[in-house]
């Protein structure tokens, strides 16, 4: 009886395994170099664009495996445009900030009501904003620059997306960080066991008070960890608050609100959701519109971090949110999947980059693992389903 | 309107009734992307005064879009199955043309390498199709992956550098360097010094006009004793625009430098996707699957085969395609093929295939892929920022579906 709960245990939650399993494979071969703070705050930073668009990604999945090929390249015009705004013209920091946002709710407008209301497919939707976009952005760039790069950007506005809080210099302890983490820690802890008296005092199933301790122990012990290796670091990066941020707010959207009940329906069957009376076609309008504002902030931290705009920003970025949606349990085909599965995705393809660059693996061999893994972990996916049904 | 009541019908009558004998409405709605290449065509043809009709830009419009006709027809079938795509043809294109260029270098002979770019091809697409067909993993993640790998092994293949083709037998033979057209055979036949026009190229002209024709004819016969009423006139009239189409294409060619090689690759290649789409039993289950999986799987298909073999076709295309890509550019550079699966793609929706799957034609996805290479080239000798022809490009793309979804809707 106990291996059965084992084993069902592992199998619920095989992407974690492999990401435990990987992560070691990766310290062997480094030598320890990926569990260094400083690896810690890389993860973080260089990864950052991979949750939030992964948040947006996955609310479009959730409708039936819809995508947005044009995220990546939206990032790199709306990186032109706030270089234009903020650096060539020299415009306050507020208002450029909002002008994009302002601009990614347009454009995740339109989008939205071709594919909600023309019913347009949304991949090819998007693919025009694929080939459009990067074009408009790099002849914006080159317009406005001889390099084809605008940059440095205003302080005012690097403070708000990139850079540390409360930085300390690195090898010291940073005890806001510190704290913040312990805080954290003892949250998902009280949240856990909150839960599972909600539970019970309803009468549905939950975790035996061992499970429980288990499941809080190992959040909470992961968040301690890696806040300690993150206040070594120099601080809390500003970019997790936004990650942090809009990853608790999905995480409750899609768990605890009606609205987010229905993405799940749709995706589940969208002739019987129209039929019971959710508004289909707003859900699909919502979802893109949603998935372009968050491409909008993704954009600004991208450009944060390289303190410029480039036309090559955002290359990829498509391929990454997707990649870590699927690798995280999101049914392609939509009306499965959670924050927390895309989370544990994004953190892997995270690792899998970052251990293979310390290692410094031919960039080629990083291709072609980086197809295989998601291959994998489809396949992987697919079949553990089989077993169970 | 009963037949014994003769009263002269007024003017609006008359064009209603012309209109629905002659089907007007339906000549559009069939024929609205022909019609736009003509426009964008002589949009073209005015705006460079007359360039983009030169003969040698009606070669170079052929041998610059041969990957896309060979790439499009294997989509075709892909979307066919029910708006499923490969995203990988980019980057397999580029790995099969690394491999047969290193053959090439290392002094292999042309068709063993050639077999090997054809068999790495298809080796690929077997494989993808194998996740697609027997595990039910989504097209579009299988090919991503494939997408990201082969990228990265052509790179590896390579060394990360550009190797150039000097098998001068390939390239004559693929489309690639000035030599790569049919030799005249008829001039020298007839002891004709070499010169323009191009005798051979005339008579293969003429020659597919009359087995068109006569095609026609016996459709048209065929059609007659079993019965299907098409309208005689407009038969006529496609004939006879598509034999004019023909004959035109001939003349420039002709007094360019003859048939490029290239051309009897594509042929090749629409020919036999054209016989598969519409005369054989695989050609109707890919249609079946498209249009609904789970009927088709009832009535005894294996629609498992189906998508195997549709993704093993685009897989042996893109071999092909790396072929071509290689033979014209003379040489090989880890960048090549990126795109290429956007403009197949693109030409097939352009063309009329449905992006739910099951509808779609050889002949509309050529239109397509025409059209995608008009407005290339033209915006090319226009002298357009290639960051505005990719915003162009996008734009025909999501017109082209709109409008495929918009009259289709209305039908409802």
């Amino acid at each position: 009886m106990d291996k059965k709960v084992l084993v069902s245990t592992l199998k619920k939650n095989a992407m974690l395994v492999v990401l435990v399993l990987v992560y070691l494979f990766f310290m062997v071969l480094t030598k320890g170099g990926i569990f260094r703070p400083t690896s810690f705050n890389a993860l973080i930073s260089q990864n950052a664009y991979v949750y939030i668009l992964g948040c947006g990604m996955l609310m479009c999945m959730l409708t039936g495996g819809n995508i947005d090929l044009s995220c990546g390249a939206f990032v790199c015009l709306l990186g032109a445009v706030g270089g234009v705004l903020m650096v060539v013209q020299g415009w306050g920091t507020g208002v450029s900030l909002l002008l994009v946002l302002l601009i990614g709710i347009a454009y995740g407008c339109g989008l939205g009501a071709l594919v909600a209301y023309v019913h347009v497919p949304p991949w090819i939707a998007t693919l025009t904003g694929y080939l459009a976009f990067r074009g408009l952005g790099t002849s914006i760039l080159r317009t406005n620059s001889p390099t084809g790069s605008i940059g440095p950007f205003p302080q005012s506005f690097l403070n708000v997306f990139s850079g540390k809080i409360f930085k300390t210099a690195e090898g010291v302890l940073n005890w806001p960080c510190l704290i913040a983490g312990i805080i954290a820690a003892c949250l998902v802890v009280l949240l856990v066991f909150r839960t599972r008296a909600v539970r019970l005092k309803k009468g549905y199933e939950a975790d035996s008070i061992g499970a429980a301790a288990a499941k809080s122990g190992i959040g909470a012990a992961v968040i301690l960890l890696v806040m300690y290796k993150l206040s070594l670091a120099g601080g809390i990066p500003t970019v997790l608050l936004w990650v942090a941020g809009i990853v608790l707010i999905y995480s409750f959207i899609t768990s605890k609100t009606t609205i987010g009940r229905h993405f799940y329906v749709v995706g589940g069957n969208i002739e019987a959701a129209r039929l019971s009376g959710v508004n289909t076609k707003r859900i699909m309008f919502l979802a893109y519109l949603n998935m372009a504002i968050l491409t909008s902030i993704s954009a600004m931290t991208v450009v944060a971090r390289f303190t410029a705009a480039n036309a090559d920003a955002g290359k990829n970025f498509e391929m990454d949110a997707i990649s870590a949606c699927v690798v995280g349990g999101v049914s392609a085909s939509g009306g499965a999947g959670s924050i927390l599965g895309m989370v544990i995705g994004a953190t892997l393809i995270g690792v899998i980059n970052l251990g293979m660059f310390q290692i410094s693996l031919d960039a080629n061999y990083q291709r072609v693992v980086k197809g295989f893994v998601l291959l994998a972990a489809v396949v992987f996916d697919i079949l553990s389903k089989k077993k169970q049904s | 309107m009963s037949e014994n009541v003769k009263k002269a019908p007024s003017f609006k009558q008359n064009v209603t009734e012309f209109m629905q004998k002659y089907k007007v409405g339906e000549f559009f709605q069939k024929y609205t992307m022909v019609l736009a290449l003509v426009i964008v065509i002589a949009f073209f043809a005015l705006r460079t005064g007359g360039k983009t009709l030169l003969p040698a830009n009606i070669n170079n419009l052929i041998a610059q879009n041969a990957y896309v006709f060979v790439l499009a027809a294997g989509m075709l079938l892909c979307i066919l199955t029910g708006g499923n795509i490969d995203l990988s043809v980019g980057s397999v294109v580029c790995f099969a043309a690394a491999v047969g260029t290193v053959l090439l270098k290392a002094g292999v002979n042309m068709w063993i390498a050639v077999l090997a770019m054809l068999a790495i091809g298809l080796a690929v697409g077997a494989f993808q199709g194998f996740w697609i067909a027997k595990l039910h993993v989504p097209a579009f993640i299988a090919t991503l992956s494939g997408m990201y790998a082969f990228r990265g092994f052509s790179n590896v293949v390579l060394g990360g550098y550009q190797v150039s083709i000097t098998n001068q037998g390939f390239l004559d033979m693929f489309g690639g360097g000035a030599s790569c057209y049919v030799p005249d055979y008829l001039r020298q036949l007839f002891g004709l010094e070499n010169g323009k026009p191009n005798i051979t190229c005339l008579a293969v002209g003429g020659l597919a006009v009359v087995i068109y024709i006569i095609m026609t004819l016996r459709k048209v016969r065929i059609q007659k004793k079993l019965q299907i009423h098409q309208s005689i006139i407009g038969t006529a009239i496609t004939t006879l625009l598509i034999s004019a189409v023909i004959v035109w294409l001939t003349l420039k060619l002709a007094n360019h430098r003859g048939i490029p090689t290239v051309m009897i690759w594509i042929c090749l290649v629409l020919g036999i996707y054209q016989y598969i789409t519409t005369r054989t039993a695989i050609g109707r289950h890919l249609y079946a699957v498209g249009g609904n999986e789970k009927a088709t799987a009832l009535s005894g298909v294996k629609t498992r085969n189906v998508f195997w073999f549709a993704y093993a076709s685009i897989g042996l295309m893109a071999g092909l395609a790396g072929i071509l890509t290689a033979a014209r550019a003379r040489g090989i550079d880890p960048t090549y093929g990126e795109g290429y699966e956007m403009d197949a793609i693109a030409s097939c929706f352009i063309g009329g295939a449905s992006a739910y799957g099951g509808i779609g034609k050889v002949s509309g996805m050529i239109i397509g892929a025409v059209l995608m290479g008009v407005i290339n080239q033209g915006m090319g000798i226009l002298g357009v920022d290639s960051n505005y022809q990719k915003v162009v490009k996008g734009i025909v793309l999501l017109v082209a579906v709109m409008f495929d979804v918009l009259s289709k809707r209305q039908k409802r």
